[in-house]
């Protein structure tokens, strides 16, 4: 069974349509890509599956894990193992990032039948995944995100990532605004977290991040549709013509 | 002029003026005309409230008077003293709080009971000796003066906290004066947890001589009416007031701060973080005026005050005021009224957060940077413990 199975997916964001019938479906152990240009739905597909309400899903569906997603609200498709990894992380002044973590940690476990994490335990968690991204102890300590630079914020989303070990994980344009040093880090990071168990769906405008991050497939997002999809070749043929000859395709 | 003719002469004006009416400027959007309507004659009592020392330095009114078998000074240094206002002879009592408020005048006409804190010269108080007001007797006025002088140099925390009775209705009308010399450091807290249909007024002076500080942080909770004002005057070079706050208002509850921080010096410092969290229809008021006198060059101000509303029913009228004489001076102030903000709620949702505790998590990250600032380990869990309390309540 695939783990995210995307049928005829329709959205629309202020009344205005964005996606027109996407379909996609990842199996466990994939890594999918979605590049598309600029206003062709990237954000959007991100932002209907993490189940922000202010997107609308119109038509179509999503199964997660064979579940109707569409049923479950953003902190029960989190808890069931669905996770964003935001374009823009959100800065959170007052909250530490040990005590954010903390709380959504406990949450999924709690949601799983597991014991909450006591504070020793936790610690060793942290321990145990901060090597992973080379994040800084410092960065623990701060507010959530407040006074990151670009680099730290989408370096903190692939730690939460690793913290809460998600069955499918979503990165929305985590390259954008990464020099190579930090794009190398998280990417290490991302691909630490690659298993048979686990689906990835990496959403790019460019095909740079596909260097470090290599997926199985490749699928180009015109206008809220798939238009073409292919291996890792794909990315390479998109760098060198462009959306355009799709652009016209899809109209 | 003494004290006891200070006190003839507020005797006087008050009864010809009375409280103040919202025809008075600064006393627009508080009407306290409900206070004239109770008879305050309520017979005293000893209190049956329980108290939590945060020190062993402690003192305890019971419905307005010391309690000599519940306070406890043993431990105080050596030259510090600390006692009934009524024994004060310091003829500073009621020159500082000079404002012809009706409250601050039938506070001086008719205190009945207060705490002298001296602390001489160079002495360090190291505990904070916690002043604990209990109130379970019903329709008492309690008219409580507390003054605290510190010496040149001299070390002092003070923590006021207020307990009311639950159902109980009373009238709590303070003032408290403090004397900050050269040199010296005073850091002073309000709890204020009053009983829910209580009033609570108070005026909270301060006067600082030069490189000295002068700290307060106040917490309010409780009473359904009730305004602080905060007045620093800094008259000395290179010193420095802190006066943050955070209220947390629910249910009809009306409270109004009102601040004054007066630069008559160059080369002070003041800053004001001023946090309100809001529910049901209750009502918040913030008026800070920071006032920089011709003299006052190189002064730093910053004041801001921000308000959480957590109902579509509650409101804040917030006014910070800035008042600049002098011509180098780095003054910023700044207001906001907003709600819970959506993007940081949907993103401690997307990590597995449900939408309740997301929001109790992002109103007390609001609060948070108040409590941030509250550098006193014995103050700071209680404030903690009572602003995860509320929200509770609150939120639930």
């Amino acid at each position: 069974m695939a783990l995210l199975e995307i049928k005829e997916l329709q959205a629309q964001v202020e009344e205005k349509q964005i996606l027109n019938g996407i379909n996609l479906s990842i199996g466990p152990g994939e890594v999918h890509a979605i590049m598309g240009p600029n206003g062709s739905g990237k954000s959007t597909l991100s932002n209907v599956l993490a189940g922000n309400e202010s997107y609308e899903q119109t038509g179509g569906e999503v199964l997660f894990n064979g579940a109707d997603l569409s049923e479950l609200d953003a902190h029960e498709r989190a808890r069931e193992g669905l996770f964003l990894a935001f374009q823009y992380p959100v800065e959170i002044a007052g909250i530490s990032n040990m005590y954010f973590l903390k709380a959504a940690v406990n949450a999924v476990r709690e949601h799983r039948g597991e014991q909450a994490l006591d504070a020793m335990e936790f610690l060793d968690l942290i321990e145990d995944k901060k090597k992973m991204v080379k994040i800084r102890e410092d960065l623990l300590e701060r507010a959530v995100n407040s006074g990151f630079s670009g680099g730290e914020k989408k370096r903190n989303e692939i730690f939460q990532m690793a913290m809460l070990e998600p069955k499918m994980a979503i990165l929305d344009e985590t390259d954008s605004g990464l020099d190579i040093d930090a794009l190398r880090i998280v990417a290490d990071g991302v691909n630490a977290l690659r298993g048979p168990d686990r689906g990835f769906l990496v959403i790019t405008h460019y095909q740079r991040l596909l260097e470090y991050i290599v997926p199985d497939f490749v699928h180009v997002l015109v206008n809220g549709r798939i238009v073409k999809s292919g291996g890792k070749e794909l990315a390479l043929e998109l760098e060198e013509n462009g959306y355009e000859a799709f652009e016209g395709a899809a109209v | 002029m003494d004290v006891k003719s200070r006190r003839e002469k507020a005797a006087e004006a008050f009864a010809a003026k009375g409280l103040p009416t919202v025809r008075e400027e600064a006393w627009r959007f508080m009407d306290v005309s409900r206070l004239n309507d109770v008879a305050f004659g309520g017979a005293w009592q000893a209190s049956s409230l329980s108290f939590e020392a945060l020190s062993e330095l402690v003192v305890v009114f019971e419905n307005g008077v010391w309690s000599a078998e519940k306070s406890s000074l043993a431990g105080l240094p050596e030259g510090a003293t600390v006692r009934s206002i009524l024994d004060c002879g310091d003829a500073r009592l009621g020159s500082l709080a000079d404002s012809d408020s009706g409250f601050v005048l039938a506070n001086m006409a008719q205190f009945s009971d207060g705490v002298w804190i001296d602390v001489p010269a160079g002495v360090s108080v190291d505990q904070p000796i916690h002043v604990v007001h209990l109130a379970d007797a019903a329709e008492r006025a309690i008219h409580y003066r507390h003054l605290i002088t510190a010496g040149a140099g001299a070390r002092v925390s003070v923590i006021e906290e207020y307990v009311g009775a639950a159902g109980t209705r009373y009238w709590t009308n303070g003032v408290t004066e403090v004397f900050v010399a050269d040199g010296a450091k005073v850091d002073h807290y309000k709890i204020q947890c009053e009983s829910e249909v209580s009033f609570h007024f108070q005026t909270l002076e301060s006067e600082l001589g030069s490189d000295a500080l002068f700290s307060n942080h106040t917490v309010t909770v409780g009473g359904c009416l009730g305004r602080n004002d905060i007045r620093g005057r800094l008259l000395g070079e290179e010193s420095e007031a802190i006066c943050n706050g955070l209220y947390l208002l629910k249910d009809e509850q009306l409270f109004d701060t009102h601040m004054f921080m007066d630069h008559a010096v160059p080369k002070c410092q003041s800053h004001e973080l001023y946090k309100g969290i809001l529910s049901d229809r209750a009502r918040g008021v913030f008026c800070g005026r920071i006032l920089v006198r011709e003299d006052a060059q190189e002064t730093d101000a910053i004041q801001s005050n921000g308000n959480l509303l957590l109902s579509r029913a509650a409101k804040v009228n917030t006014m910070p005021q800035l008042e600049i004489y002098a011509d180098d001076v780095k003054c910023t102030h700044g207001a906001t009224i907003g709600e819970l903000d959506e993007q940081a709620l949907f993103y401690l949702q997307t990590r597995g957060v449900d939408p309740t505790r997301a929001h109790a998590m992002l109103t007390f990250a609001f609060a948070n940077e108040v409590l941030d600032e509250v550098a006193c380990s014995m103050v700071k869990p209680r404030i903690e413990a009572l602003v995860q309390t509320w929200l509770a309540e609150v939120t639930e």
